[in-house]
């Protein structure tokens, strides 16, 4: 899911950048701190879970492959805010040491998979719980996948649209590779998972994660 | 198994289970074969190729257009005679062999091995110890608070 190093040109990757910087800052003082002593080895629990997650491949039919983001369970039991500072480091070391994703569009692959996956799923959950907890886990998983790849797919179009030189995979393309295991495989699998590790890490009653 | 020692069981398992999802390079030089092509004295710049292998006379190895300066080039994984079509829009071209000698042994890809599995737990490791750092740091402020 993630966009590689070189995707996309600096007119994307430095404004996401920029709109990142801000929200890091923000993030980080509100969900870091002494108030959150308690909470930070779960924090980092969870961070170093949804880094494996996203290093576990699943096959897809055509030859390519997709994997889950993992850090959905971050935006339910703290806040999406915190959800993407935790992904955004995933991503980071992601992009040192293994070459996945980059430094360069750190910016845009944070707002995708970090922020606006999470937050349409907080979102989706606040809006379903009510009526059925499982249901508005499992579409919270569902949704932030949907977004995130929306968004990266977004970007790489805007790409397309911007300089086709740049970018030259077809759009048609580009929505058939990303579009079609996001909708069939992933966001099933990022719900059913939501909804496994949610009701564990609740069950486990861990310190600093409120019921 | 309690939900606690399933969640250790994951975090520890999986990084050495998976494959990282990721696209890796390595750069080796002397091992391809460079083929130039000109058309009365004038570079076949841009003109269709396809390259055959000894091992599969039929379906192409390789295909593909020649650079600006007419080059092409391939990376023979067999000894023995290699067949090079190249054959521009306008139906002129050359259909040559090209001797490969030895091949020497593949390399092991890269990514293989103990630094495979060691680079996901150096990521963890990572992790850990920016978390570790800020509850320590918190903690130390809070004390002295």
């Amino acid at each position: 899911m993630h966009v590689p190093d070189g995707f996309v040109s600096p007119r994307i990757s430095l404004p996401a950048l920029a709109a990142c910087a801000p929200l890091w800052a923000w993030a980080a003082r509100r969900h870091l701190g002494h108030a959150s002593v308690e909470s930070l080895p779960v924090v980092g629990t969870l961070t170093a879970l949804a880094f494996v997650i996203q290093t576990l491949v699943i096959p897809v039919p055509g030859g390519t492959s997709t994997h889950l983001v993992g850090v959905m369970l971050l935006a339910l039991l703290f806040h999406p805010l915190l959800a993407f500072l935790c992904e955004s480091l995933v991503l980071l070391v992601q992009a040192l040491f293994f070459g996945a994703g980059g430094v360069t569009v750190l910016g845009v692959n944070a707002l995708a998979m970090g922020l606006l996956g999470p937050l349409a799923g907080w979102l989706a959950w606040k809006a379903l719980r009510r009526p059925s907890e499982k249901v508005a886990l499992f579409a919270a998983g569902w949704l932030s996948t949907q977004v995130s790849t929306a968004a990266v797919l977004g970007a790489l179009l805007l790409q397309h649209r911007l300089d086709p030189g740049y970018l030259p995979t077809p759009p048609a393309v580009l929505v058939t590779a990303m579009g079609v295991p996001s909708l069939a495989v992933t966001g099933v699998v990022e719900g059913l998972y939501t909804v496994f590790a949610l009701s564990l890490v609740r069950k486990a009653r861990l310190r600093g994660v409120d019921d | 198994m309690s939900p606690r020692a399933l969640l250790l069981a994951v975090l520890l398992a999986a990084p050495g289970l998976a494959p990282a999802h990721e696209t890796l390079h390595e750069i080796e030089r002397g091992r391809a074969i460079g083929v130039k092509v000109y058309e009365v004295g004038e570079v076949m710049a841009g003109a269709p190729y396809q390259v055959f292998s000894p091992a599969d006379p039929r379906i192409p190895w390789q295909e593909g257009r020649t650079d600006r300066g007419g080059w092409l080039a391939f990376v023979p994984d067999v000894p023995g005679s290699w067949r090079v079509k190249v054959i521009d829009d306008t139906g002129h071209g050359i259909d040559l062999r090209v001797e490969a000698g030895g091949v020497p042994a593949a390399p092991a890809p890269a990514g293989s091995g103990a630094a495979f599995l060691l680079r996901p737990l150096l990521g963890l490791a990572v992790i850990g110890a920016v978390f570790a750092a800020l509850y320590v740091t918190y903690r130390r402020k809070g004390t002295r608070a």
